[in-house]
């Protein structure tokens, strides 16, 4: 429960050399609940892109501890904004998607995997709609999908990318109340990009706050008393 | 009906040219599918052109470097062609995914002027050529009329091997195209999935434009596609529909284009374009319009 999933050492990150954050040395632990803040264009697309690899760090480094010295397995949720509505898949096709890191290129996919899949549908409450067209789906309903796909790919960390951007207040509510679950039951580490503060309160353990290109990482007791809170958007006022 | 059934016969004397068209009808849309999924559509047009611009380029070499055009075969005419052809496609292919990657300027503007100087550049080509009258001008123009044994062996060929590639690697494919990023975290190689799909899509534009012209090109890989995904619930469908729709319809364009003596190349792409019109219509008084479809989608359920 200890030990780090994901430990920055002196990481500076952003693009093409220019760095937004820097000097970030921080570690998460595995089976943590961790939320991200910070406001628009502090940083937090930049952290989750940085280690999910799709971009490479301006200094320093992340280490990413799977199991067993293998990879870590990643179960990417993003804002269901970011998928074009263009492509006919069902909500199945979607979530299938996860277990394609274990299908080989050429093979199709097995029995036991759509199996399986079906069983994270239903884990996530999405079963009754996951023969429909995912473009044609609620904000909620998306995420649900989006969620399930996730945990075909039987992660060791969920990773969520503002999850409930655009999603009805209910939605969030129960979206975020899934997810909590899965912490709990499964013991799997989140990591949750979100703005909204109650939901941090409610929900996480940790919080790394991004601001002023620094990176404010502890416990949601200390990091989000008043005191603090204040501290730091007067920082950002200046 | 007695047309169609002629033209359908083995003993038709432009059987090559029928089966050529059907050929290309089916497959092109299978590719289109992706151009249209990855919102590319200009990247349809511009390509063929381009490819026709390879071709038009690679059959003068031997007239500017002073070879005598008679001591060429139509067979080595058409090795050079289909190398000037796919070697354009591809390099075009690459530089707009290369920047189109780096996102930065305006993609339309840069596939309007590729198509637009490639256009130019094949005229200005042909028109200093004295060998241009000799079908390259009609193919230019998409007469599918002479086509050998050898195309139609060639086009089958590859043509199947395009389709193999895709029905075996759709999967991956689909993946990078629709959230590349959770193409990464399962580590997956992005790049080279592109790469693999423009060059099944660059292989297949250059053998499309050898055997029926750009136009008829441009208007299988796009047409179809964009007519099948008015209807299609699913993948599949989608995939199937623009197969079906443009094998189907280039089989009735050649027939039309036969009965009243057009050329068979805008012939195919005005029935498309009909075609895509009428489903429009009917895809709207149904309710099947991606807007209406969301208007009357599911409550939310939380």
């Amino acid at each position: 429960m200890d030990s780090a999933i994901i430990t920055f050492e002196n990481l500076s990150i952003g693009y093409h050399g220019e760095p937004l954050l820097s000097d970030i040395s921080l570690a998460i632990a595995r089976g943590s609940f961790t939320a991200v803040l910070g406001s628009n264009g502090s940083g937090k697309s930049t952290m989750l892109k940085t280690i999910l690899g799709l971009i490479p760090p301006v200094a320093g480094r992340v280490i990413l501890a799977g199991d067993s010295g293998a990879s870590l397995i990643f179960g990417y949720v993003p804002q269901t904004t970011n998928l074009d509505p263009l492509y006919p898949f069902t909500g199945f096709d979607v979530a299938l998607m996860g277990a394609y890191g274990r299908v080989k290129p050429g093979r199709f996919v097995p029995a036991s995997e759509r199996a399986f899949t079906h069983e994270c549908l239903e884990a996530a409450g999405a079963h009754s709609f996951a023969q429909a067209r995912f473009a044609e789906l609620s904000g909620g309903q998306k995420q649900r999908v989006l969620i399930a796909r996730a945990l075909v790919t039987r992660p060791e960390i969920l990773v969520l990318d503002e999850p409930t951007a655009g999603v009805d207040a209910a939605a969030t509510r129960a979206v975020l109340e899934f997810i909590s679950r899965i912490h709990r039951e499964k013991e799997i580490t989140i990591l949750l990009v979100t703005h909204d503060l109650p939901i941090v309160r409610k929900h996480a353990q940790h919080v790394i706050w991004l601001h002023q290109g620094r990176a404010l990482h502890g416990p949601v007791a200390e990091m989000l008393t008043p005191e603090r809170l204040m501290s730091i958007f007067e920082m950002e006022v200046r | 009906m007695e047309t169609l059934l002629q033209i359908l016969s083995p003993d038709f004397l432009l059987r090559n040219s029928v089966y050529t068209s059907i050929l290309v009808g089916f497959a092109c849309p299978l590719v289109g599918v992706f151009l249209v999924l990855r919102r590319l559509v200009f990247m349809g047009v511009a390509l063929p052109q381009i490819s026709s611009t390879g071709v038009a380029v690679a059959l003068s070499a031997p007239l500017w470097l002073g070879l005598r055009h008679a001591a060429h075969s139509s067979q080595s005419e058409h090795t050079m062609a289909f190398i000037g052809s796919i070697a354009f496609t591809l390099v075009a292919i690459l530089v707009l995914a290369f920047l189109e990657r780096r996102g930065r300027g305006q993609p339309e503007g840069r596939l309007g002027t590729a198509y637009v100087v490639a256009a130019a550049l094949s005229i200005l080509i042909l028109s200093k050529n004295r060998y241009a009258e000799l079908g390259w001008l009609d193919l230019l123009k998409g007469e599918v009329i002479t086509i050998s044994n050898f195309d139609l062996t060639l086009t089958a060929i590859m043509l199947a091997l395009v389709l193999g590639a895709l029905a075996l690697f759709h999967k991956e494919l689909l993946l990078v195209s629709f959230d590349r990023v959770l193409a990464v975290t399962l580590r997956k190689n992005v790049i080279f999935w592109d790469i693999f799909l423009y060059l099944l899509l660059g292989l297949t534009v250059s053998l499309a434009v050898l055997s029926v012209g750009p136009l008829i090109a441009f208007g299988f890989l796009l047409i179809p596609a964009l007519t099948a995904h008015l209807f299609a619930r699913t993948m599949r469908q989608f995939l199937l529909f623009a197969s079906l729709i443009g094998g189907s319809l280039s089989l009735v364009g050649f027939w039309i284009a036969y009965t009243w003596d057009f050329p068979v190349g805008p012939a195919d792409v005005v029935l498309l374009g009909v075609v895509y019109g009428l489903a429009w219509v009917i895809a709207r008084i149904a309710g099947l319009t991606p807007e209406k479809r969301r208007s009357r989608k599911t409550p939310i359920m939380t």
